[in-house]
């Protein structure tokens, strides 16, 4: 045996912690063979009481109010006032035993929050901003101050602009239904600018929304474990679902093949069956050539189609247009269709539409015909009429999958196999991600693989598309919307406000662009302003005055300089409200603190991936951080110094004639109750806390009941209810998914045909050649070699968590790039170079990392970094540049009307950059 | 030997990477009292240098004749890679420390030369066939641990009744012979108080019945907790009965307790860009980290998710699936345990 000593080479940790204790032999206790026996352990108490030391005196419940949609139960201990950890509570009910329970529900970042709460970039008190914007100079102050000078001036904007100069906005950094109904609630009563946040971030289903009339539709997460074919598309759920990704790896132990698609080698594609790689932004076509596998291999399924499709429907082949009961009748409506029935040999008016007296999708005894052409007799003579069915199969012609393989990299043969596979599968469900629809043809790509799903017959219990689900919490709206918003769409607003005209002309505005997007950048802006002069989707102007919650807007928006500048010159108060100093808050003129997610009462239960609504319950005795107050609390405050503050000036009821409500059935003009604002806000003082706000959601959310507060709160969570299904009931034993309603009882969709929609005469869709699904290339340009895109981190929520030290730790500390070797090698980068980003909207500087997974062509960068991580303050967003989807800016027809249903996304990842070594300048090593 | 032996399965199958078991362990162990730098428990991407950094080529553990392989201490800066803080202050200007023009961006106040998860997602293979999958590692609680062995005042123990190897805390000298005989470097020297630290198999959880943070924790629901000789406990059957957990560089000589179900992966595609039916990973390597039965587990795995898919039954994949998490952890009530 060596001795001892020699093995022993030192190679420096710690180096004075070497020094060895003198004597430190001396009473040395006689261990036999300490494999079998220790004579002396009273010493291990130290560890046990550690653990009752993380642990603490007082426990309480959490979930976190962020944007990963998770909302998972946790436990929380404090000691001493303070939060010292958190365990994942780990006791949701197993709802069936043939599926694996939900537990232990929760990820890397949840687990930190004890410590990240108590972070040095806490905001602990009011701060006024004491130099520039930005400058990052501050006055502490007071509460009562704060709000005073807040109030007054939004008095004054409100005087001088009407309700439409204000906005007050809660961004998608609070998603809870406790944190989000104060500022959502004084909004309201002000008639405020809220932007759809949904929108703002780019997360609209747009392609869904086309074809099913609403964005969310899909299943919760648990029903991946009975699926047989499991096609994951743009969506790495082990990085972006890590509660829920079990049901998929323990769904190929059950049986599923599982199939990803996605430019890189990801955490997922790891466990996969097969990955696909895909070139980023071309999943239109890929999609399309699924469609046209579909159309050509026969894999469709006729009476899925003729019945839960508008396929049969009849298309004007002199005007593209639908052909409607208008078309045969003078006083016929625009709402009602027609398809050709082969037992009649005759036109059918189609049951189901909007404007059909008949509420189903039953066809009785006709049996619609898919394909011909037809003639039919209108009130101007007649005219050649063909099926959907046909004009989509045609379009889909031009995709074959040998067409399309070298734009989207995917070999003919395997895009087949997937279409065949997918159609033979008993349960075959498509879960995208929210990757798509930042590519300016995501609507595009989904509204195809909503096709390719219904043209395979996989809906409901059977699969299909999988958006993100969603469940219906009625019963919010008397404490969140009391009187009507100035809701407004969160991409044009943003894309407005921000001047991002200006990033579009520059990064495409070129032929190359107007070959692939059929219009130039000019014309997209000229439609853009169309689109809001038509009220296609609503637009507010720009207000005066801004309150901000939770949204980290500098951080998120594109073109990201010039966004920032123009925004804060439009601006004369800002007042960011959030739980931290963020780079938007960093910007404003007041930093408000707010509580973080373990301090104040809350409850969650919108999201659809699971079935329960968890709760916050502080623990008792939980000390407040700083002067942070709960949402609810600073709205409620506001709202009294508003009141105060109008009063003082004269100001009592300010008429909004925009808006009016129904009262006791009579048409109502709107009126800002300026003089009752305090107690309006409060319902009279019946909700003064953020305890209240909980209570009252529990008593009031049908789909919560029947649970009494107290039991919840005893229990960290509830159990959703049947109600809380939104076109299927939500079974107690059974996975979720949409559409139960449509397939087994026949009620129509809600679509302008009462069916899944897959033509629109809509005459922007029709200009553009997007009548039925169809494909576009992508629109990075060429001038720059690198397609550039940021898909999420698992190391924050967004921007939350960002920042957090145990996150960066298992990071490189500060942001980096992924380059695969080749591109690296070419411009002379090797692993952990610094190195700048550019192209003609900005540049950033960032850390060099090798990716084996990256597609060489493709540089990534995973997203939200905040911007004051980087050099100069220039976060990534610098080089993206303001893209529209010009189909997304349409509106007013049928069921693509704006709402919560229609809005467009901000788009994000289809800029083109170069990289190149940074050249070293002092401060940056 | 100790009487009973608790050991872990982890399924590499399902691990997502993500790390929440790091950072439950960092948490409940690791954040405070000169321990800040290390990961008890880690993940790392394989193929890769792994934390702290390589080392599988580190020395130690034992040779073919039973002695202690000579073995290298990890550098704090390069190795394991110094616990970085923020700059918070003169970054945000909270403090009111900013002065206009020359505010810091926001970065670690001291740049890190390495860390416990350096190189993430990098891997190997040539795109497509680019390849890697997640490593998560903790104290072996060897059956023979070199670090006990290598221990010059015995003040490393197993436990007698579950197996746990511990480092006595009020007998550590920090020596630190025990740092460079761990093969899986899995022993850490605490700086601040001048002794060495490991993973304890959160022992104090354990004698209450709750499995250790980074199983209880873990969202993928990868890992089984259990005694060995528990037969119908999930890990004897995944070790012992259907013999698809193996242990990590087993060559070492160590005999861990902790078992990796070795990962499966998508098929390579060919130079016409067809897809083949072989696996990404290279099956020498995965010999190499988890032993020759690699290619008959893999089989296993295979022929069992087979068997599933066309509706037969099979015990091996309802173990693996996990329809309970908390049967994944069979430790026995509190009360039971004192018994033993």
């Amino acid at each position: 045996m060596l001795n001892r000593r020699k093995f022993l080479k030192v190679s420096g940790v710690c180096g004075a912690g070497l020094a060895l204790p003198g004597g430190a032999m001396a009473g040395a206790l006689h261990v036999d063979d300490p494999l079998r026996a220790y004579p002396s352990r009273e010493w291990e108490e130290q560890y046990r009481k550690e653990l009752a030391a993380t642990r603490g005196d007082s426990e309480g419940f959490a979930f976190h109010c962020s944007n990963c949609q998770g909302n998972c139960a946790w436990r929380t201990g404090a000691q001493g006032g303070m939060i010292v950890r958190e365990e994942q509570l780990a006791q949701y009910p197993q709802i069936n035993p043939d599926i694996p329970d939900a537990n232990p529900r929760g990820c890397n970042k949840g687990i930190i929050h004890s410590q990240a709460m108590y972070e040095k970039d806490r905001l602990l008190y009011p701060l006024k901003r004491a130099g520039k914007r930005g400058e990052g100079k501050w006055e502490r102050v007071t509460w009562d101050r704060a709000l005073e000078e807040i109030a007054a001036k939004v008095v004054e904007v409100i005087q001088k602009h009407g309700p439409g100069g204000l906005m007050i906005h809660a961004g998608t950094g609070i998603l809870s239904q406790g944190k989000r109904a104060g500022p959502l609630r004084l909004g309201s009563l002000l008639g405020a600018i809220r932007l759809y946040p949904s929108s703002a971030v780019g997360d609209m289903f747009t392609g869904a929304s086309v074809a099913y009339g609403v964005p969310n539709v899909g299943h919760s997460l648990d029903a991946w474990f009975e699926m047989d074919y499991i096609l994951l598309w743009g969506i790495n759920p082990s990085v972006t679902r890590i509660p829920d990704a079990h049901y998929l790896w323990e769904g190929r132990y059950r049986g599923a093949r599982i199939v990803t698609i996605a430019p890189d080698y990801n955490p997922t594609s790891i466990h996969a069956d097969m990955w696909v790689p895909v070139n980023p932004g071309t999943d239109s076509l890929l999609a399309m050539s699924l469609v046209n596998a579909a159309f050509e291999d026969k894999l469709y399924k006729e009476d899925f189609i003729k019945e839960q499709t508008d396929l049969p429907f009849l298309v004007r082949k002199d005007t593209g247009l639908l052909l409607r009961e208008s078309d045969l009748r003078k006083d016929g409506s625009g709402d009602v269709f027609y398809f050709w029935d082969k037992k009649t040999n005759s036109l059918a008016e189609a049951p189901g539409s909007k404007g059909s007296k008949r509420d189903t999708l039953r066809l009785g005894g006709a049996d619609p015909a898919l394909e011909g052409t037809f003639t039919a007799q209108t009130r101007n003579g007649k005219v050649q009429v063909t099926t959907v069915f046909e004009l989509a199969r045609r379009e889909a012609a031009k995709f074959s999958p040998e067409d399309t393989a070298e734009r989207t990299g995917v070999p003919p043969a395997m895009a087949r196999r997937i279409a065949r596979e997918f159609a033979a599968a008993k349960k075959a469900g498509l879960t995208i991600g929210f990757s798509l629809h930042k590519y300016a043809w995501g609507i595009l790509a989904c509204w195809a693989q909503a096709l390719f799903c219904a043209l395979t017959g996989h809906a409901a219990d059977t699969g299909g598309l999988d958006t993100e689900s969603q469940w219906s919490l009625g019963g919010i709206g008397p404490l969140s919307n009391p009187k009507p918003a100035r809701f407004a769409s969160g991409f044009l607003s943003e894309w407005i406000a921000g001047g991002m005209d200006d990033s579009l002309k520059k990064h495409y505005g070129d032929k190359e662009f107007k070959a692939r997007a059929g219009l130039d950048a000019d014309a997209l802006i000229k439609l853009s302003r169309e689109s809001r002069e038509k009220k296609w989707l609503a637009h507010y102007g720009e207000p005066k005055a801004r309150i901000i919650f939770a949204d980290n807007f500098f951080r998120r928006n594109k073109s990201a300089k010039n966004f920032k500048d123009t925004v804060l010159a439009a601006t004369e108060l800002l007042v960011a409200v959030n739980f931290r100093m963020d780079t938007s808050a960093e910007s404003a003129d007041y930093a408000l603190p707010s509580f973080a997610h373990y301090e104040g009462w809350d409850i969650r239960g919108e999201v659809g991936y699971h079935r329960f609504a968890n709760l916050v319950v502080p623990p008792p005795g939980l000390r407040p951080v700083g002067e942070a107050k709960s949402e609810w609390e600073i709205c409620r405050l506001l709202a009294e110094k508003i009141e105060a503050a109008a009063k003082a000036g004269g100001v009592a009821k300010i008429p909004d004639p925009e808006f009016s409500v129904t009262v006791d059935g009579a048409q109502t003009a709107v009126t800002r109750d300026m003089d009752t604002l305090g107690a309006d806000f409060t319902m009279g003082g019946r909700i003064a806390t953020d305890k209240d706000v909980t209570r009252w959601l529990v008593e009031n959310d049908p789909a919560f009941q029947p649970w009494k507060f107290e039991d919840a709160a005893a229990r960290g969570f509830i159990t959703l209810n049947r109600e809380a299904g939104l076109t299927s009931p939500l079974y107690a034993s059974k996975p979720y998914h949409s559409f139960e309603e449509q397939v087994y009882l026949r009620r129509p969709y809600p679509t302008l045909s009462g069916r899944q929609q897959f033509y629109v005469d809509h005459p922007l869709f029709l200009k553009l050649g997007a009548a039925v699904p169809t494909a576009r290339e992508p629109l990075h340009p060429s001038r720059f070699p690198l397609k550039f895109y940021s898909p999420h981190t698992r190391w924050g929520i967004h921007s939350t968590w960002r920042t957090n030290k145990y996150m960066l730790r298992m990071q490189r500390g500060e942001p980096h790039v992924l380059l695969n070797a080749s591109d690296a090698a070419k411009r002379g980068v090797s692993d952990g170079a610094r190195i700048r980003v550019f192209n003609d909207v900005g540049e950033f500087f960032a850390l060099a990392k090798i990716g084996a997974g990256v597609r060489p062509g493709s540089l990534v960068m995973e997203h939200a970094w905040e911007p004051h991580q980087f050099k100069g303050r220039a976060g990534l967003n610098s080089v993206v540049a303001g893209l529209l989807s010009p189909l997304e800016l349409a509106g007013g027809w049928g069921h693509l009307k704006f709402g919560p249903e229609w809005d467009g996304n901000q788009l994000a990842l289809e800029s083109s950059v170069e990289v190149a070594l940074a050249q070293a300048s002092a401060g940056d090593t | 030997m100790s009487k009973r032996q608790l050991a872990m399965v982890i399924d590499l199958n399902k691990c997502l990477g993500c790390q929440t078991c790091t950072m439950a362990c960092k948490t409940q162990w690791t954040n405070r009292s000169g321990r800040d730098y290390m990961y008890w428990n880690n993940v790392e991407t394989a193929p890769g240098k792994g934390y702290p950094k390589m080392w599988m080529e580190s020395g130690g553990g034992f040779d073919a004749e039973g002695a202690l392989n000579a073995g290298r201490i990890p550098s704090l800066e390069n190795d394991y890679g110094a616990p970085f803080d923020l700059n918070f202050e003169s970054a945000l200007g909270m403090a009111g420390a900013a002065e206009q023009g020359n505010r810091p961006w926001l970065r670690p106040a001291q740049n890190p030369a390495y860390g416990p998860n350096w190189d993430e997602d990098e891997g190997a293979g040539e795109y497509p066939n680019s390849y890697y999958f997640y490593l998560p590692r903790l104290c072996n609680h060897c059956s023979n641990p070199a670090c006990v062995k290598a221990c010059p005042r015995k003040a490393i123990y197993k436990r007698e009744e579950d197996g746990i190897v511990l480092v006595d805390q009020s007998r550590c000298r920090g020596y630190q012979h025990c740092v460079a005989a761990c093969p899986y470097k899995k022993v850490f020297f605490n700086p601040a108080l001048g002794r060495s630290e490991k993973c304890i198999f959160c022992y104090p959880r354990v004698e209450q019945g709750t499995a250790p943070a980074c199983a209880r924790q873990c969202p993928g629901r990868v890992r089984f907790v259990g005694y060995l000789d528990d037969e119908n406990g999930p890990v004897a059957r995944l070790v012992n009965k259907h013999k698809v957990a193996l242990r990590l560089r087993e060559d070492f000589g160590t005999q861990p307790n902790v078992y990796y179900v070795p990962p499966l992966s998508p098929p390579k595609y060919d130079a016409r860009g067809e897809i083949t039916d072989e696996p990404r990973i290279p099956l020498e390597y995965l010999v190499k980290l988890f032993g020759p039965s690699v290619p008959h587990v893999l089989e296993t795995l295979r022929t069992e998710m087979e068997k599933k898919k066309t509706g037969q039954s099979s015990e091996l994949m309802d173990i693996l699936i996990a329809y309970r998490h908390e049967e994944m952890f069979t430790l026995g009530a509190p009360a039971e345990r004192q018994k033993t």
